[in-house]
């Protein structure tokens, strides 16, 4: 196995430690005047912790509702977590002295969304959806910037012509293509692949996930990859962790959990996923 | 058997500013009563559009251009509105993907069903309500009485696509048009979803022709499988056979590219999947000939030239005759 290299020295990708997160729920505006209740919290996330070594990827899987998203902005920064603690690469990200961490951080970290018709600005060209991490981030401008998009448009399986056209001149697969190329182009280590696939096609849906594997090799990325299909997850994933109503039920090496879940809830997960049956009948 | 359903070279055409777009290029399949025919193909393959041809409800300009559809021996595909939306809902129910969407959130489901009962079969507004009832503990509502009063949105997804189903039941129908039925379902939901419309179907003997992205889905749902590519069949057959010894290149790769949770295809974690190269031509720029030769591995120069119809092949019909029905392994 490629990824299985020994971690002990380094510290871990991303760590979580004792994750929860609340949410208000709304309450009619006049019950809101009543004195004395407390305000009613939904708890979409409690007391998660998990780590993900350098170059590997860590699959969270759960049906909608499960907080699976919750715990991705959390871990990009992007939602502030009621308790608990996130680290990348060692760094607190939520440490109240941590600003400028945070912002050193933020290069480090991506995120690839699930529809990349919601993710991509229509009325950018490719260069200026790609180009605008690494002008954000001071990476290189001008003739250098030009050079880097086209870069990354041809890593994901592009062209540099491409950089002059518009997210509406692309499949969804090409698109999806395009979202990762803006993910790598802060040069980031860890990337939280939210439904990366779940909008696209079988065909192109494959093509997608082999690319994330082959960069993943390539530049030695470590993933945080979301998905709601067991199958998908089985083959990206080194470590999975199931996710029911906020709670991690459970945690394993992807060989161990598929060859026998043992949370009730996984079994379950397991077994409603339709099965084909392929040669079997022979 | 007898078919219910019989469509024969059915074209299905677009017009727009400059010419003609032709999104149904000449398909012909069958349903026979009690049987479910999945529908798979990927987006762009005209899945949708045949669901859509069949019950009339096309979106213009889209219009059929040619051949015939028939529901048992009616032919269907001439019909005047007024005729078409006698037919609908009565002899053919329909249910859709998102059940947020087919239920009406301003009514309750008591009246909703109640309405749809006696607009197709006339009768006694208390018969109907007991009819109601009936459907909604048949689809597996419980306390259906009690929730008859219910507004949509006090139900779960699942239980909202069950009502849906309910609604589609209402008019008694012998065909039932599923198309994405359960796409915007969790898989444990899914799981009874699918449950649900095969008891149904053995019970009433019902047809059923399901739409569908899910190979999954369709190899626990349905009887036989058509597959659908550019808006032509790329093969069609029992659906133990497609799944287990595709013979068309297209089913082939379609069928390497889907994830699977069976140990034998490899390691977790480690194994690559097979990806079929490029992507489904959109619907302007379909290829000459086989509209699949451009990312078939196996195509000779004629595969751009001749458009090949479905031949046997075992137990199958296959669009290709460089595959079938001479190596009939080609798959393995």
């Amino acid at each position: 196995m490629k990824h299985s290299t020994p971690t002990t020295t380094v510290a871990p990708v991303l760590s979580v430690e004792g994750l929860s997160r609340d949410f208000n729920i709304p309450v009619p505006f006049l019950r809101r005047l009543v004195p004395g209740r407390p305000r009613p919290v939904f708890r979409a996330v409690t007391d998660v912790s998990f780590e993900i070594p350098r170059g590997q990827t860590y699959a969270l899987v759960g049906e909608s509702g499960s907080g699976k998203s919750t715990i991705a902005r959390m871990v990009v920064g992007l939602t502030r977590p009621t308790a608990g603690v996130v680290r990348i690469a060692g760094h607190d990200l939520f440490a109240p002295d941590a600003r400028d961490t945070r912002q050193a951080m933020r290069r480090r970290i991506q995120m690839v969304f699930q529809d990349p018709q919601a993710s991509l600005n229509p009325r950018w060209r490719v260069e200026a959806i790609v180009g605008e991490p690494i002008r954000a981030f001071g990476l290189a401008s001008g003739r250098a910037l030009a050079a880097r998009v086209a870069g990354h448009l041809e890593t994901v399986g592009l062209s540099a012509a491409d950089a002059r056209k518009y997210p509406h001149e692309f499949s969804g697969g090409q698109r999806q293509r395009i979202a990762i190329a803006r993910a790598l182009a802060s040069e980031p280590e860890f990337i939280v692949c939210d439904e990366p696939t779940s909008a696209l096609d079988v065909s192109v849906q494959a093509q997608v996930l082999n690319l994330l594997r082959t960069l993943q090799s390539d530049l030695g990325l470590t993933y945080l990859f979301i998905s709601h299909d067991l199958a998908v997850v089985r083959h990206m994933a080194q470590r999975v962790g199931v996710l029911q109503r906020g709670i991690l039920v459970e945690e394993a090496d992807t060989k161990t959990f598929f060859a026998g879940p043992k949370a009730e809830y996984s079994q379950m997960l397991l077994s409603a996923v339709p099965k084909i049956r392929k040669g079997t009948d022979e | 058997m007898t078919d219910l359903l019989t469509l024969t070279d059915l074209v299905v055409d677009i017009p727009h500013r400059r010419g003609t777009l032709r999104a149904i290029d000449g398909v012909s399949l069958s349903i026979a009563r009690g049987e479910v025919l999945g529908l798979v193909g990927e987006s762009g393959a005209g899945k949708s559009m045949i669901g859509n041809a069949v019950i009339g409800l096309l979106a213009r300009p889209a219009h059929v251009a040619g051949g015939e559809i028939w529901l048992g021996d009616r032919r269907i595909d001439r019909l005047a509105p007024h005729q078409m939306r006698q037919l609908r809902g009565r002899r053919i129910g329909m249910i859709f993907q998102d059940p947020q969407t087919s239920l009406n959130p301003l009514m309750r489901i008591g009246d909703q069903l109640v309405e749809t009962i006696r607009l197709h079969r006339p009768m006694p507004a208390a018969s109907a309500r007991t009819e109601a009832i009936r459907l909604l503990d048949e689809v597996g509502i419980p306390a259906p009485e009690e929730r008859m009063a219910y507004w949509p949105h006090q139900f779960s997804g699942g239980q909202r696509q069950r009502i849906v189903i309910a609604l589609a039941l209402a008019g008694e129908p012998e065909l039932i048009i599923a198309d994405e039925p359960t796409t915007a379902l969790d898989v444990s939901v899914q799981a009874q979803i699918i449950r649900l419309l095969k008891r149904l179907c053995a019970d009433r003997g019902v047809a059923v022709m399901l739409i569908t992205h899910d190979m999954g889905v369709i190899a626990e749902t349905a009887d036989r499988v058509c597959v659908l590519y550019a808006g032509r069949v790329a093969e069609t057959g029992p659906v133990t056979e497609v799944l287990s010894r595709p013979r068309h290149p297209y089913t082939v790769g379609l069928m390497d590219a889907i994830p699977s949770l069976d140990p034998a295809r490899g390691e977790p974690g480690v194994a690559t999947l097979r990806q079929i190269p490029g992507a489904m031509p959109s619907i302007a720029a379909r290829p000459s000939g086989c509209a699949f030769h451009p990312r078939c591995a196996s195509a000779t120069p004629d595969c751009a030239r001749v458009r090949p119809d479905p031949r046997p092949a075992g137990r199958s019909e296959v669009a290709c005759p460089v595959c079938a029905p001479t190596h009939e392994d080609a798959a393995s």
